[in-house]
């Protein structure tokens, strides 16, 4: 089997050899070999595909000259599988006679170095009768129906299966995927001139990035405005010709886009499951489309209880609310080695604090990186919609919320009924978060809960400017070394923490009131710093880590 | 106090606010050091290397005083052909290390990252798109850039003619040569020329384009003389240095000013005493802010910095009785266009040429196509017995590179050759 990448690949030629081949799509783990064989900074497509590639039993594998990262896995491929057929066919980027005359003897030279490699032949007849058996099935084919609440379409970067199947799991209807391999092969054959017009329709595809015609690619999904909710921009992480066109989307059109990044690996749907189904959840709000209303059963004093539980990846939250909205009680605890045992934990110490029992409580409503993992759960939102629920619930004013939490940050804007309108979050990277707070003070030999305050008595004002946890830990290491003063560099890293909170902010919009939650959100230092940089003051309220968890809480009250 | 940081501040306040006036600050700061630099010029500074100084700065300059007579390029581009329309060609490479140079490129860097641009690609690029989104940095008459090498150029300047309307022509380079890949270059220079005649409204002169070319040959031949006297002279030189050297070897070859630069060179070698250090070669980019590499490198005979290969990548003699298919080849047969088994023998060939002790490879954020392949070019050193040593950082964005991680790897591959040579011994 010969494996594939690029859709400008003349697969087709190979079929006609009566040679299977098949488009790569990996499913690695790790980046072990690629990390040492190629460099940690190369596109996490390509290393994946480099991981694959070395584990599978390809016979060969043709690669086009599309990207700086496969050019380089080719030099890599070629030197560490010697006896496969590896090709690198060289792709022209414009789509003229010169490069479509150029391109078809590119296709035949690589079709006479796999005849020499294998012993087969090519014949063009037989790809004629190929392609014209395929032109035929063309037309039978029909558009699914499809009955779902949202409709997206799919951009960027190619998407593995698991993204699509997250997406239609929830029940999306994907009406059109433009990433780099979602179209489909539709050839017209010209019998005269069969591997030039074969060669110039190829060229002639929705033209990716590295295409030089690649402009105003959006004409394409004209047909699509009346159905279209919003608009999934998937890239991976060190491929960066996708988020070009994400940034002149962004301020051209007037449709919800998501941007997601993953790394190519199997984890990778869980990396982007959070943002993604919060996007869906606030764009059936946007549509006004109900979730369904359950009737329930009250508590023995005739009052009805519902919980909310905010399973995050430093603490387990909860609250319990009545039906007037009021707090019953709440708790947070931190969450353990296992989310499902921290939250069994919590269940039973929040319930003794209420002074109500499991089966007083109508609903539970889960949210937080963990919510999928708690089985008691009736109900799970994501802690995006959360965080806007509780921030409202505190105060109606916010408008835009930052949320740093143990594993991630987020910005959040509001509108006026407490509504998710837009939201980013960092991205895979610590910097920024509570656990790089954590890591940090370990460093310093800092309790976690002095480092606020005592960043507040610096003199020397330090910048820590490295924005990775891996380099900002080397850089406190130094001045630590340097015999510089704690509160300094406490203070710096809070400048720093403020600085990447800053940017997340700024891409939602600097709309007051603000307001921070989290635990995070506990460090006077932090917070002073967020506040110097945003000129406003934060709103922060009592207890800022059960917020996700109010928000579930008033999500189960809907029902 | 660093002056130039405090600079840099004033200028980062302005540009969120006037970025018109942050600009005249970065004219009137290059206008000040191009003055200093005459005046009271570093006197462990060669010659040769203060004319370098002044071609690079009135170069950057021309581009930020007179913009509607400048062509922004990168540093592949075929200028030879833009400088017979009487275009400033300025590659978006160097306008990002002087905005570096003014030490705003954090400010810059994050202005396209907020915008959405992926923070892991090359801060050349996000530099010079943060300078022009913001409006620091002013638009040019046009851009040409070519396909081969780096992927982001073509997404750069079509971002730019989206974003700006600067309108840009893209040459398609193939990954290797062929008549047919050449053919398709020529047609694309055609069509360059005309496009270039219809926008300024004059016709080529093609004994113009034979001159620069011929120009050119004679540069490289006076480059070449000096590499080879250079292999047994110590000629003082800073990784800025090496830098500039990208303006007169690619941006402002075939000017007379060029020309005349390289046969000082030549000339100016032969004055300089034997050399008695280490000769490193040095591939890829360099870090020139970085303190530790500045310490062991700038004007240091010791460790002493060759050449770096990015002005080596296309030495051969161009056929100035056929310019368009001279420059089509120059760009197929680049060395770094193609398989990097290309660039891996070019290595070889140099570390044996100039008798290098040692190689330094430095892997700079964001260039795929030089780190990607970097562990094959330390399996071929390795055979040649050459030690190599590959850092990660930025060349450009401070943020990136850490000292006392660099310190540690310079320091301990410096101890490292420095055994060699005494076991040798």
């Amino acid at each position: 089997m010969i494996g594939y990448v690029c859709k400008y690949t003349p697969v087709e030629v190979f079929e006609a050899m009566g040679v299977e081949i098949r488009r790569i799509q990996p499913e690695v783990t790790n980046f072990n070999q690629a990390d040492t064989l190629m460099h940690p900074n190369i596109c996490s497509f390509t290393k994946s595909v480099l991981e694959d590639v070395l584990a599978g039993d390809y016979e060969g594998v043709v690669l086009t000259t599309c990207c700086d990262s496969i050019r380089r896995l080719y030099d890599v491929l070629k030197q560490q599988c010697p006896d496969k057929f590896l090709y690198l066919l060289d792709v022209p980027r414009k789509v003229n006679d010169f490069s479509t005359e150029m391109y078809r003897k590119n296709i035949l030279d690589m079709v006479h170095a796999y005849e020499a490699f294998s012993g087969k032949t090519f014949d063009e007849t037989v790809l004629k009768q190929l392609l014209e058996r395929r032109e035929a099935g063309q037309n039978l084919r029909t558009a699914p129906k499809n009955k779902a609440s949202v409709h997206i379409g799919l951009m960027g970067a190619r998407c593995s299966k698991g993204i699509i199947d997250l997406l239609e799991n929830r029940g999306v209807d994907i009406l059109f995927d433009m990433t780099c391999t979602g179209l489909k092969r539709e050839f017209h054959v010209e019998p005269d001139n069969l591997l030039q017009a074969y060669a110039w329709q190829l060229l002639n595809q929705v033209p990716c990035l590295r295409m030089v015609k690649a402009v105003n690619r959006e004409n394409y999904m004209e047909g699509f405005k009346d159905r279209l909710d919003g608009i999934l921009y998937h890239t991976v992480q060190f491929c960066d010709n996708y988020a070009y066109e994400y940034t002149n989307l962004k301020q051209r059109l007037d449709i919800p886009l998501l941007m997601v990044e993953t790394d190519a690996t199997k984890q990778c749907e869980g990396q982007i499951r959070t943002r993604v189904e919060a996007f869906i959840e606030s764009l059936k709000i946007a549509k006004g489309a109900s979730i369904g209303k359950k009737s329930l059963k009250k508590a023995e004093d005739g009052k009805m209880y519902v919980l909310g539980i905010d399973s995050g990846s430093t603490s387990t939250n909860a609250v319990i609310l009545n039906e007037n909205k009021e707090i019953v009680a709440f708790d947070v605890v931190r969450t353990g080695a296992k989310s499902g045992e921290s939250a069994e934990r919590i269940l039973a110490e929040i319930l003794e604090r209420a002074g109500l029992k499991r089966e007083d409580i109508s609903l539970i409503v889960s949210t937080g990186y963990g919510r999928v993992s708690i089985p008691f759960a009736d109900e799970n939102v994501t802690e995006i919609s959360c965080h806007g629920r509780g921030a409202h619930y505190f105060n109606p004013d916010v408008r835009t919320i930052l949320d740093i939490g143990g594993q991630d940050s987020k910005a959040i804007r509001l509108n006026e009924n407490g509504e998710v309108v837009d939201f980013v979050m960092n991205d895979k990277c610590a910097a920024g978060t509570g656990r790089f707070l954590e890591m940090m003070a370990r460093t310093l030999e800092m309790d976690i809960s002095e480092m606020g305050p005592e960043s507040l008595k610096w003199k020397e004002d330090i910048d820590i400017s490295s924005m990775c946890s891996v380099f900002a830990e080397s850089e406190v290491i130094s001045l630590i070394a340097l015999n510089k003063e704690k509160a300094d560099i406490a203070h710096g890293l809070h400048k720093a923490i403020a600085n990447k909170s800053y940017s997340l902010l700024k891409r939602v919009g600097l709309n007051e009131t603000f307001m921070m939650t989290g635990g995070v959100a506990k460090n006077p230092g932090v917070v002073k710093a967020v506040e110097e940089k945003l000129g406003s003051k934060l709103f922060i309220c009592k207890e800022p880590e059960i917020v996700g968890a109010l928000g579930a809480a008033l999500f189960g009250l809907d029902k | 106090m660093d002056y130039v940081k405090k600079y840099g501040e004033l200028i980062k306040d302005k540009a969120g606010v006037k970025p018109e006036r942050a600009r005249s600050m970065i004219r009137l700061g290059l206008r000040a050091e191009n003055a200093r630099t005459k005046l009271l010029p570093n006197k462990e500074m060669p010659k040769a290397f203060r004319m370098l100084t002044h071609l690079a700065m009135k170069s950057v300059l021309k581009a930020l005083d007179h913009p509607e007579k400048s062509c922004w390029t990168n540093i592949f581009a075929p200028v030879e052909i833009m400088q017979c329309f009487g275009l400033q060609c300025v590659s978006m490479e160097c306008l990002s290390s002087f905005m570096s140079g003014f030490k705003i490129e954090d400010y810059l860097i994050d202005y396209a990252q907020n915008e959405g641009i992926a923070s892991t690609l090359c801060s050349y690029h996000k530099n010079f798109i943060g300078g022009v989104d913001s409006g620091v940095l002013p638009k040019a008459a046009m851009s040409v850039t070519t396909s081969m090498i780096c992927d982001g150029n073509i997404n750069t300047f079509r971002h730019m003619e989206q974003k700006h309307q600067v309108e840009s022509y893209v040459l398609d380079i193939p990954n290797t040569y062929s008549p047919e890949a050449e053919r398709y270059v020529v047609g694309q220079l055609q069509e360059l020329i005309e496009l270039l005649e219809t926008k300024t409204g004059q016709m080529l002169d093609m004994n113009e384009l034979q001159a620069a070319i011929q120009r050119e040959n004679e540069s490289k031949e006076y480059y070449k003389a000096f590499l080879k006297e250079q292999k047994h002279r110590y000629y003082p030189n800073t990784m800025t240095l090496d830098l500039y050297m990208l303006f007169a070897s690619h941006l402002n070859i075939g000017t007379q000013e060029t020309l005349d630069f390289f046969k000082c060179l030549a000339e100016d070698v032969k004055t300089y005493p034997e050399f008695d250090g280490k000769g490193i070669l040095w591939v890829h980019l360099m870090p020139y802010y970085q303190e530790t590499l500045q310490q062991y490198m700038n004007y240091q005979e010791k460790y002493y910095i060759q050449a770096c290969d990015l002005n080596l990548d296309y030495m051969e003699p161009l056929d100035a009785a056929h310019p368009l298919e001279a420059l089509a080849k120059k760009m197929i047969l680049n060395i770094y266009n193609g398989p990097y088994e290309r660039k891996v023998e070019m290595i070889r060939h140099l570390v044996k040429e100039f008798q290098s002790d040692a190689v330094i490879h430095f892997c700079h954020w964001g260039c795929k196509q030089s780190s990607g392949g970097v562990m094959l070019l330390k399996e071929a050193m390795r055979e040649e017995n050459v030690p190599m040593l590959i850092l990660d950082g930025d060349a450009l964005d401070r943020r990136n590179s850490h000292d006392g991680q660099i310190k540690t790897r310079l320091q301990a591959f410096l101890e490292l050759i420095d055994n060699i040579e005494e076991d040798k011994d």
